[in-house]
């Protein structure tokens, strides 16, 4: 990949940039910057405008704080608006890792496992960038954790734009299919968390229009998710993720369905693990109707449920479904 | 446009954290270094030679000075590719995690945290205040709830560190149960289920376990035989798997992905067709029926009948109720 001699390849002048905003203890102007940093000074020196220079300058900025390298602007005192004699500097204690962060052999096994559990997703990048800085502090690190292969699925799209609009606290837009609904409503929350619970992604966020806390399964979201330029404060984040997850655990705590399983089956045997005895059969706990009727569904005749209603409802209509779909026009001949 | 600029600003992040792995190295093979970063060899001595160009701006607009400027011994890397870097003009200390990769590594620490043997030591702890310390910005909460940990698991993972037997009765659908000595080799956790995999002295073979199938485990003092045999991969297709040919919704695939080839996939838009292999045959229709109205089997012909009687012996037990339901909406 050969290069003009007066083009400077953009990742060199976005290192060198980082380099001599490291290097200066009181900052550069961007004056300086454009006429001395290598990628910058040879664009200045072949003619290239100055506008162009200082758009280049505000991108690599934004792309270079985006990558966590923290650019501080030190202003005029007497005008902050001002900023034409602004000086920039990255200052050395916010880009390193802390001295005092260290990792004993055993944190770094642990940390090396939990980094692998991110299967063919965007986080495992992720998780591997991070565990590669880490391991550039060239620590020593116990003998792999092994006879253990944890993974984390994780094939929902909208998860990636949930997590930037968490990290800028931006309102977010999606259609979302609720549970018993015929068509997708537009919502808007300010979303606060990421949950996985029983294998499933959720977000939690406060929704603007029904002005209260909601949690939404990211598999009935039907449309892509927009980040909108409203934001919100950040501190609404916290806690977040424990209130979630206490949302959810209470939802499971009060809503529960009355089985009879036929003993001996595969029903009788995942069932009865989750549910307590009841007089007439299990009562197993449950978060969402039409997430437990699918599995309800999936036993055929090992399961039959009492109540509630709707949830009876729900698996009736599966079989009926299953029976409609698999009707004897393409086994014509095959049943006596 | 844009995603070239995205390509150079990842570049940019290598070689970020090239210069402190390096210096950690003290001297690395082109070959490891390439692997640690995820990049072809020649890529990665790409990104080296570049790092030469690179330095501090030069004193008052003149050129840049040989020690303004990172720079590596050519000799060994021409020779026998290995990097050694000889100058440093900075980015010596390792970078802060980005707000990303920390949220990464928490996750994935809440699902270490649930494995007996691990979690309790309180090492976890220790590393999530560490990780929250060690970012350069907040990560966005993302939270894996905890899963319930049985006594069967903590049995199964200590009897695997201990590399011992152990003994349990397992009912897979459709099946009597039978009682199983087995080497355990693996526990694999995927979408929240847990596998055993190990030798099972009964079918003299590796063999996969699901956990909510294994009841009265407990430990033998028969010490492992079959540990170092070959494990294959979680869902890995096998000889003896039956083929079953499928209509489906494209929006099931992904649910799928563990049983089906993706060559396989024929059709456009939100009809598709394909081939599912799957170790039992007799499970196809709990799957059919699971993605009710979603999948059709097609082939084989037993399956597919098999589908129908399913799912007509579950309604059966409605129907003879006196309070029959008349429609979809309860």
């Amino acid at each position: 990949m050969p290069t003009e001699s007066n083009r400077i390849a953009p990742e060199e002048r976005l290192v060198n940039l980082v380099v001599a905003l490291m290097a200066t203890e009181q900052g550069l102007t961007k004056d300086a910057i454009l006429t001395s940093v290598s990628g910058y000074r040879e664009q200045h020196e072949s003619g290239a405008s100055k506008d162009a220079l200082e758009k280049m300058f505000e991108r690599d900025k934004e792309n270079l704080r985006g990558l966590g390298v923290p650019i501080d602007t030190i202003g005029d005192h007497t005008d902050p608006d001002d900023l034409r004699e602004a000086r920039y500097r990255v200052p050395t204690a916010e880009y390193e890792l802390p001295g005092d962060i260290t990792f004993s052999p055993a944190e770094l096994a642990v940390l090396n496992l939990a980094g692998g559990v991110w299967s063919e997703s965007s986080m495992s990048a992720e998780a591997r960038s991070g565990l590669r800085k880490i391991s550039a502090l060239g620590l020593d690190v116990d003998a792999p954790i092994i006879g253990y292969a944890p993974r984390i699925n994780l094939r929902e799209p909208s998860f990636a734009p949930f997590q930037r609009a968490i990290e800028q606290g931006r309102v977010v837009e999606f259609d979302y299919l609720k549970a018993g609904e015929e068509s997708p409503q537009r919502r808007r929350i300010q979303p606060l968390a990421l949950l996985d619970y029983e294998a499933r992604w959720h977000v939690y966020g406060f929704d603007l229009d029904q002005d209260a806390e909601r949690t939404f399964l990211l598999s009935r979201i039907s449309s892509e998710v927009k980040i909108t330029r409203h934001s919100f404060d950040v501190a609404l984040r916290e806690g977040a993720g424990d209130k979630a997850l206490a949302g959810l655990q209470e939802v499971a705590a009060r809503q529960s369905a009355l089985v009879e399983v036929a003993p001996g089956t595969e029903a009788a045997l995942r069932l009865s693990r989750r549910g307590t005895p009841a007089e007439q059969g299990i009562r197993v706990p449950y978060v969402d109707v039409h997430i437990f009727a699918d599995e309800l569904a999936s036993y055929g005749p090992e399961v039959r449920v009492v109540e509630p209603a709707t949830l009876r409802a729900q698996v009736i209509a599966r079989l009926r479904r299953v029976v409609a779909r698999h009707g004897d026009a393409d086994t014509e001949g095959c049943e006596g | 446009m844009n995603a070239k600029q995205l390509l150079a600003t990842d570049r940019a992040a290598l070689i970020l954290q090239l210069v402190p792995y390096l210096i950690g190295k003290g001297e690395v093979s082109l070959a490891e270094a390439a692997d640690e970063f995820d990049v072809t060899v020649e890529q990665m001595r790409g990104m080296v030679e570049k790092l030469t160009v690179i330095g501090r701006p030069g004193d008052g607009g003149f050129w840049q000075m040989a020690n303004d400027l990172f720079d590596i011994d050519w000799d060994l890397l021409d020779e026998r590719d290995i990097i050694v870097i000889t100058n440093t003009v900075g980015l010596e200390r390792t970078p802060r995690l980005t707000a990303r990769e920390a949220a990464a590594l928490l996750a994935g620490l809440q699902l270490a945290a649930t494995l007996p043997g691990v979690g309790e030591s309180g090492v976890v702890q220790g590393l999530l205040a560490k990780l929250a310390r060690g970012a350069s910005s907040a990560p966005a909460e993302v939270i894996v709830a905890p899963g319930e940990v049985d006594e069967a698991r903590v049995t199964i993972a200590d009897a695997l560190q201990r590399g011992v037997a152990v003994s349990f009765t397992y009912q897979a659908p459709d099946r009597e149960p039978t009682t199983r000595t087995v080497d355990p080799v693996k526990v694999h956790i995927a979408s929240g289920q847990w596998y055993l995999q190990g030798w099972c002295h009964l079918r003299q073979s590796m063999r996969t376990f699901h956990f909510e199938r294994i009841s009265d485990v407990r430990a033998t003092d028969i010490p492992i035989t079959h540990g170092g045999e070959p494990v294959p991969g979680l869902f890995e297709a096998s000889e003896a798997d039956a083929v079953a040919e499928v209509r489906l919704r494209a929006s099931v695939l992904p649910l799928l992905s563990d049983f089906l080839d993706p060559s396989s996939v024929g059709g456009e838009g939100d009809e598709r067709t394909a081939f599912l292999r799957i170790a039992d045959e007799r499970s196809l229709k709990r799957l059919a029926a699971r993605h009710a109205g979603d999948i059709e089997l097609v082939a084989p012909t037993s399956a597919r009948h098999a589908v129908r009687t399913w799912a007509e012996a579950g309604l059966a037990q409605y129907v003879s109720s006196n309070e029959f339901p008349s429609g979809d909406a309860g």
